[in-house]
């Protein structure tokens, strides 16, 4: 019951800081409108780092290494999967829990109906005769929903031309293999009539590959939010504003240790427990309000400005536990903060500059896929990155709750380090 | 208004109860980093009812041995009890019992001075009527009804001192203890407090006073205790201390026995 009585003064400590509160709500409410604007026209990803791509080759034949030998060239970095060891469904999984950008599927016969398609195409070349009009050979391809517009593109344009090579090498093998078994007696190589021909060119389109490659996925009866960077920036900035609540709870413990606050506290017949989660509670219902202003601004302001509306897709409630246990590590990490740190100024500085840190390495200004391997290995180790990574799994790629169980474990795993931590810094030099 | 010279003289004693009120037998407290001790076998007894001054020089120990009491910092050694509870291991029950008036003011400049009472209120439990009560009490002994209303950060060091002193009395306690309460406050300020605690006292309520001013203290205390390097050097009744010493006055008492030589 204290704890309330606590987080009912901190909020009114707050009301009454409307400086503080404009900091809280604005700064994340600016950042996500003009990081999205600037996002928005300039989508072009200009890192060294090589695409990751998962290949599960069903065929088992030539075309396989075919299609490895070119992706590998085209600065793709390839995963081969057993397809004893490994299902297709496995791979969409790997893919859309972002363990992989793309995944790639080679059907089991894709070899034989290319060669087949190649066969027959070559025949008909220079003939009149009707040639197979079936559609072209399809490869399955996965792709991680969060990624920029601009490298699926960039890939799947990659793919489009690899897939239109290895229809010309398919084709002119056979078209060889036919002139040297010999020119069938049949062939007149006069054009055909127009008309003749006119109907020939639609049915044997020349750019129409013999293979494509076409992106599937398991999702697709759920209506996801096309990928914008609306759905990135939204809950990215959201996240940011809510771990810079760490300062004001950090500047709040500071005020009451250095004023003699703290001696009237620790004196009355509360546990320290209480004042600490009775800050949480307060900040948390900061943290909520937070994420519904930046998403409010998303949904209602975006569209004016010419953006892309935000959406919360269809499990909100998903979101806004998340929400709860990003908010729970920001207040852990407040209580930290203000445990270790001597003065305001301290915690401020050190606050401001840890927070920004852990933002970017967690991947709110920059995606962590654009990041150097290194940098994406310390990136699992930012709070914002465990937040961002969930709510781009319930929000951009439509999993389940159960798919970011891991990453709200590893929140709320940090708040309670850093409140134990924060209690024990506290008690020590209470009773030193 | 009760008046200044006004002396309570309900000791535990005349009220035939056994127990006293804060009580400390060879407290020991040496904080980390620092040469000497803060505490040194300190032993003292103050008895229910009484207002106990506790004099000694800036770093004496005063403040260490409120914080012992208060449930602020535990003794190296030896115990202390506040109402017959164990300091370290019944600190809740002390905590309901006792009131601390820190050295700095401990209130939320943004809040008003209601909201700092009702906050400070309803941590020691009381809810309701009760503590509309309280809160009113406490304000008309801090003479701060009109501004009940306004923000602290708009009060003068005086009305923060008495807000100071009237948050430390919002549950009544038994046991009240006081430091340096009247630091940088002006006389009218002074005059205020100094009564408040004096009809408190004579309310029944156990006062621990530490301070600085000599004069202060001889006013208001029924029992002195001037404490040094964190030994109790001499303890009595002002009259008892002055007649054994043959002194005038407190202050060349207190001199003669804590030196003429400035300590920082």
């Amino acid at each position: 019951m204290k704890l309330f009585v606590v987080a009912a003064k901190e909020l009114l400590l707050l009301r009454r800081d409307r400086a503080g509160l404009v900091v809280l709500f604005l700064m994340p409410a600016i950042l996500v409108v003009i990081i999205t604007l600037v996002q928005e026209n300039v989508m072009a990803l200009t890192g060294q780092k090589p695409t990751t791509m998962l290949l599960l080759d069903m065929d088992q034949e030539q075309l396989g290494n075919i299609i490895r030998q070119r992706l590998e060239s085209l600065n793709i970095a390839l995963t081969s999967w057993s397809t004893t060891e490994h299902t297709r469904e496995d791979l969409v999984t790997a893919v859309h829990s972002g363990d992989y950008q793309f995944g790639l599927i080679i059907p089991q016969g894709t070899s034989a109906a290319l060669q087949e398609k190649a066969r027959q195409i070559a025949g008909a070349a220079g003939s009149t005769q009707q040639p197979v009009t079936d559609d072209p050979v399809q490869l399955s391809m996965v792709i991680d929903p969060t990624l920029l517009p601009s490298l699926r593109n960039g890939v799947t344009a990659q793919l489009d031309m690899a897939a239109e090579l290895l229809s010309l090498q398919y084709t002119m093998a056979w078209i060889q293999r036919s002139l040297a078994e010999g020119v069938p007696s049949s062939t007149d190589l006069t054009p055909p009539p127009p008309q003749q021909a006119e109907t020939t060119s639609q049915q044997n389109n020349p750019a129409q590959p013999l293979l494509t490659f076409t992106e599937t996925s398991t999702l697709q009866e759920q209506q996801l939010p096309a990928y914008s960077p609306t759905q990135q920036n939204v809950p990215a900035w959201a996240l940011f504003g809510m771990f810079f609540t760490a300062i004001p709870i950090a500047g709040s413990i500071l005020q009451e240790r250095n004023s003699g606050i703290m001696a009237r506290l620790v004196s009355s017949p509360v546990s320290q427990a209480s004042f600490q989660l009775g800050k949480v509670a307060a900040y948390i219902g900061i943290c909520l309000s937070q994420f519904m202003v930046i998403c409010l601004i998303g949904m209602y302001l975006f569209p004016y400005i010419g953006l892309t509306p935000f959406s919360l897709g269809e499990q909100p409630l998903a979101a806004l536990l998340v929400v709860l246990c990003s908010g729970l590590a920001a207040c852990g990490y407040g209580l930290l903060l203000g445990n270790l740190c001597s003065t305001y100024e301290q915690a401020s500085t050190v606050g401001a500059t840890t927070v920004v840190a852990a933002a970017a390495l967690g991947g709110i200004m920059v995606p962590v896929y654009a990041m150097p391997s290194t940098m994406q290995q310390v990136s699992q180790l930012s709070p914002l990155n465990w937040g961002l990574t969930a709510f781009q799994n319930l929000l951009v790629r439509g999993n389940p709750l159960t798919a970011v169980a891991e990453d709200l474990g590893k929140l709320v795993a940090f708040f309670i380090l850093s409140s134990f931590l924060s209690w024990l810094i506290s008690s020590r030099k209470r009773l030193r | 208004m009760i008046s200044n010279n006004m002396r309570p003289r309900n000791t535990s004693q005349e009220q035939g109860n056994p127990l006293p009120a804060l009580e400390a037998r060879e407290i020991c407290k040496q904080y980390r980093g620092t040469s000497s001790p803060a505490l040194d076998n300190l032993t003292l007894t103050i008895q229910q009812g009484d207002f106990f001054g506790l004099l000694g020089v800036n770093g004496a120990g005063k403040t260490t041995a409120v914080s012992i009491f208060s449930g602020l910092a535990l003794p190296d050694t030896g115990t202390a009890t506040v109402l017959g509870y164990d300091v370290v291991s019944q600190a809740g029950k002390i905590k309901q019992l006792t009131g601390l008036v820190p050295q700095d003011i401990a209130l939320y400049d943004p809040l008003t001075a209601w909201e700092n009472l009702s906050f400070f209120g309803k941590l020691q439990g009381l809810r309701g009527a009760t503590l509309q009560q309280q809160i009113e009490r406490s304000l008309t002994v801090a003479g701060l009804v009109e501004r009940a209303r306004d923000q602290v950060t708009s009060f003068s060091g005086g009305m923060k001192r008495r807000l100071n002193l009237a948050a430390g009395l919002i549950h009544q306690p038994q046991v009240l203890i006081l430091d340096e309460p009247t630091v940088g406050v002006d006389t009218q300020s002074r005059h205020m407090i100094h009564n408040a605690l004096l009809e408190l006292n004579s309310q029944g309520t156990t006062i621990l006073y530490t301070g600085h001013y000599l004069e202060e203290i001889e006013k208001l205390c029924s029992r002195i205790g001037v404490i040094d390097h964190g030994k109790m050097i001499a303890m009595g009744t002002p009259q008892e201390l002055l007649h054994n010493s043959n002194h005038k006055n407190l202050e060349e008492l207190f001199l003669q026995l804590t030196g003429k030589q400035v300590r920082d």
